[in-house]
């Protein structure tokens, strides 16, 4: 057999590639004479974007591979729970306008679906109120388990709320002490290519030494954020902008400080329709992060800053904004060669609804779990990698299009999200469809969808889309169980508030005492 | 709900406990915490397993007195029908309390405890019963069995804890999944109780086992075990009281 792909080399030190490096190694580690060396190269001059403080339930899996303690992450990251997305003033700004992306599925999903007999009804309730009992349990500051709860289980399901910086350290540790990894701190200064066009090896300037070196690799993968070192700069793979669809450019973030040691978590994401963009707010357990993400084309620095201040209140005075320029897009490949790019390096659409870190574990997930066993077999692999991602990337930019598309918003900004011309052809065929039918699982029918088609009836729902039924008659079995799903939606809201103590409650519990394995 | 009074041999000169009554703290418990110490002498009547403290998610040793909330199935006549009364029961209606009354930082070396009794409790009574002095303001015997009982839970928390640490850090847990079905047909499902994973155990190593033999603990492991087995017994009891009360419809 040809030379086997042994040596891994991972240039960026973000939650990325200590994401990939941790996967990677803990998926390959056990076998030692096959073993699979992973080397992370980490500038000790560039920072950390420290992108997406939110997560995707996929996280609870993702920290179970690596093997830490669901405690240890709650202690060293500051996280907290997440229980989903509320969005407010998404459809015309008023204030009580609200709708729930949850992290459940409505009642009774696997069934049958909820949704027609939710319209019929014409209940008074919103779509994921009477679905879903994590609404209740979000809007009440309940966390989605009890500290008897073993850790990584849950009885309501739940992703993350993490500090980026921390976590990056914190996987640091866990990936050179206990899975590995080896760490070194130097600048590539320069990219050494073969005569086959394969990366051979990086060239680094250490921080210890004067003298560089050379990092020789099997394959190369590049984590090295915005500037795309490997793939975008060496391979000189194109940029797809799509700023066509999705406008936001820009993004001003501040840390919100708790007015005390007693104030509320909110144990969901809160995204707030502005002027020219959404301000998201997340708890963590130590501090808000809030940021305002808007359209340079539709409003001015200045005014997105006053927007911020208007949100966050008096305290912004003494806060200190961040500004990050943000491009809507992604690379045509992800993979070239013997080099694949995972994180910033790879691509990047605005922060609703979380997608940045979930694409950093799918990728390292796909790595680790398909890892070429040679050189030879690397091109078929990255052609996979290159179709389910461009796949993955299309379906995501859809999905966050959809949010925009049925605001009834009159700023400039919410007009030209509308324009046909701005909606990718696919978004604009499954909405033809579900004019009459509502999102099911057949319009989501590969193996590498990214939200399922609950998602998509959440937000159209919730949005006040409205599904014509009446070409079809709902029979007395489909309004018997629509009926009995919503009676046990009823029920479970009330054990859920029975039930779970406060968000704040419970992550200072695991501060104290921490979760049980078992 | 009780109510903690320390006990002063002046103030409580008169003060008489019934150890009859104080059993009635223990009517309405379907499981008791157990010491490390009690383990053996539990073992031929109850199942020994592990719960999670609701507050804390700490996991404690438990003897199990019934399957449903507040169900004492080893309760009968107004008495503990029991071979051996768990130490937990045995001290009502005595705690023991911190004295840092005045004020003082404890420090733990210098900490103090003091002994209090619980004024609410129904064992607290006027006449019969134990004195817990005498007139000379002495101790009495019974006072210094129950302080006795009152240490022996002291050391026993700790001892039980590290215990238990162990068998976490081995991965020695599993939890208990109980479906029972009665005899009158009545089936109720247990949840949150966890005891010896029996696999785990056999699959140790020499080394390991002899770690946890010089601990001491390797009997109290087997104890466990064997235990379980008394939950046939529960279920007996539970079927003869389901009967009885079939009976006196």
């Amino acid at each position: 057999m040809e030379k086997p792909v042994r040596s891994i080399v991972i240039v960026g030190g973000g939650t990325a590639g200590w994401i990939t490096a941790g996967r990677i190694a803990a998926e390959h580690q056990h076998d030692s004479a096959q073993a699979v060396q992973v080397t992370l190269v980490e500038s000790p001059t560039i920072g950390i974007i420290g992108v997406g403080e939110g997560t995707w339930p996929t996280m609870r899996n993702t920290l179970m591979k690596l093997g830490v303690s669901e405690t240890d992450f709650f202690r060293e990251c500051n996280a907290s729970f997440k229980q989903g997305a509320k969005f407010a003033k998404w459809v015309n700004g008023a204030d009580d306008d609200f709708y729930y992306h949850p992290l459940m599925l409505p009642q009774g999903f696997q069934k049958g679906d909820l949704s027609s007999a939710w319209q019929r009804e014409g209940s008074a309730q919103s779509f994921s109120e009477a679905v879903c009992y994590q609404e209740a349990v979000c809007e009440h500051g309940l966390s989605p388990k009890l500290i008897t709860t073993p850790e990584f289980a849950s009885l309501a399901n739940y992703a993350y709320h993490l500090d980026a910086g921390k976590f990056a350290a914190f996987l640091q540790k866990h990936c050179t002490t206990k899975l590995g990894v080896k760490h070194v701190l130097a600048d590539v200064t320069r990219v050494v290519a073969a005569e086959s066009g394969d990366i051979a090896a990086v060239e680094v300037e250490r921080a210890e030494s004067n003298g560089s070196d050379q990092i020789a690799g099997d394959l190369f993968v590049d984590c090295t954020g915005f500037s795309s070192l490997l793939l975008g700069k060496h391979f000189e793979v194109p940029f797809v902008d799509r700023s066509d669809v999705l406008f936001i450019d820009r993004a001003i973030a501040v840390q919100v400080p708790y007015a005390d040691d007693d104030s509320p978590i909110a144990s969901h994401t809160i995204s707030t329709g502005q002027e020219a963009g959404w301000i998201w707010d997340i708890g963590l357990s130590n501090r808000r992060g809030v940021g305002y993400v808007y359209s340079s084309r539709h409003t001015t620095e200045t005014e997105a800053e006053s927007t911020l201040r208007n949100y966050v209140g008096d305290e912004f005075s003494e806060l200190s904004p961040r500004k990050i320029p943000i491009t809507s897009g992604h690379r045509e490949l992800f993979w070239k060669n013997n080099c694949v790019a995972v994180g910033l390096s790879a691509g990047f659409l605005e922060p609703l609804e979380a997608s940045a870190l979930v694409l950093v574990e799918l990728s390292a997930e796909m790595i680790a779990e398909q890892l070429p066993a040679c050189r030879s077999v690397m091109d078929i692999t990255a052609k996979r990698f290159n179709e389910t991602f461009l796949y993955r990337w299309d379906r995501i930019v859809d999905f966050l299009k959809l949010h925009y598309i049925l605001s009834e918003r009159e700023e400039p900004f919410w007009v030209d999200n509308r324009k046909p011309e701005s909606i990718p052809d696919s978004l604009q065929a499954l909405m033809s469809l579900w004019k009459f039918r509502a999102p099911g699982d057949h319009d989501f029918t590969s193996n590498n969808e990214v939200f399922p088609a609950a998602s998509y009836q959440y937000v159209l729902y919730g949005m006040g889309f409205k599904t014509n039924m009446n070409w079809r008659s709902a029979s007395d079995a489909e309004r018997m169980f629509a009926q009995e799903q919503f009676a046990l939606n009823e029920r479970a809201v009330r054990q859920a508030l029975d039930t779970l103590p406060s968000n704040r409650e419970l992550i200072s519990k695991i501060k104290q005492y921490g979760f049980a394995a078992i | 709900m009780a109510k903690l009074v320390s006990l002063h041999n002046s103030i409580h000169q008169e003060l008489r406990i019934s150890p009859e009554k104080a059993e009635y703290h223990g009517a309405e418990l379907n499981m008791v915490p157990v010491m490390l110490s009690e383990f053996l002498k539990l073992a031929v009547q109850f199942p020994i397993a592990l719960t999670k403290n609701k507050e804390t998610g700490k996991f404690a040793c438990v003897a199990m007195l019934g399957f449903a909330e507040k169900e004492n199935l080893f309760w009968q006549h107004s008495k503990l029908d029991t071979l051996y009364t768990p130490l937990h029961i045995f001290r009502q209606p005595f705690f023991l309390g911190r004295n840092d009354a005045e004020g003082h930082s404890v420090t733990d070396s210098d900490q103090q405890y003091v002994v209090c009794f619980d004024a609410e409790s129904n064992s607290v009574v006027s006449e019969g019963g134990e004195l817990l002095f005498t007139s000379a303001g002495e101790e009495t015997p019974y006072l210094q069995k129950m302080k006795a009982v009152l240490a022996e839970l002291l050391d026993g928390e700790t001892r039980t804890h590290t215990f238990v640490e162990t068998l976490l850090e081995l991965g020695l847990l599993t939890s208990m999944q109980l479906d029972i079905t009665f005899a009158n047909g009545e089936s109720q499902r247990v949840n949150g109780m966890y005891t010896i994973d029996e696999k785990k155990l056999n699959a140790l190593s020499g080394d390991t086992v002899v770690r946890l033999h010089n601990e001491g603990y390797l009997a109290h492991i087997y104890a466990m075990v064997t235990s379980t087995g008394q939950i046939y017994s529960l279920i007996q009891k539970k079927n003869a009281r389901l009967s009885a009360a079939a009976l006196n419809v």
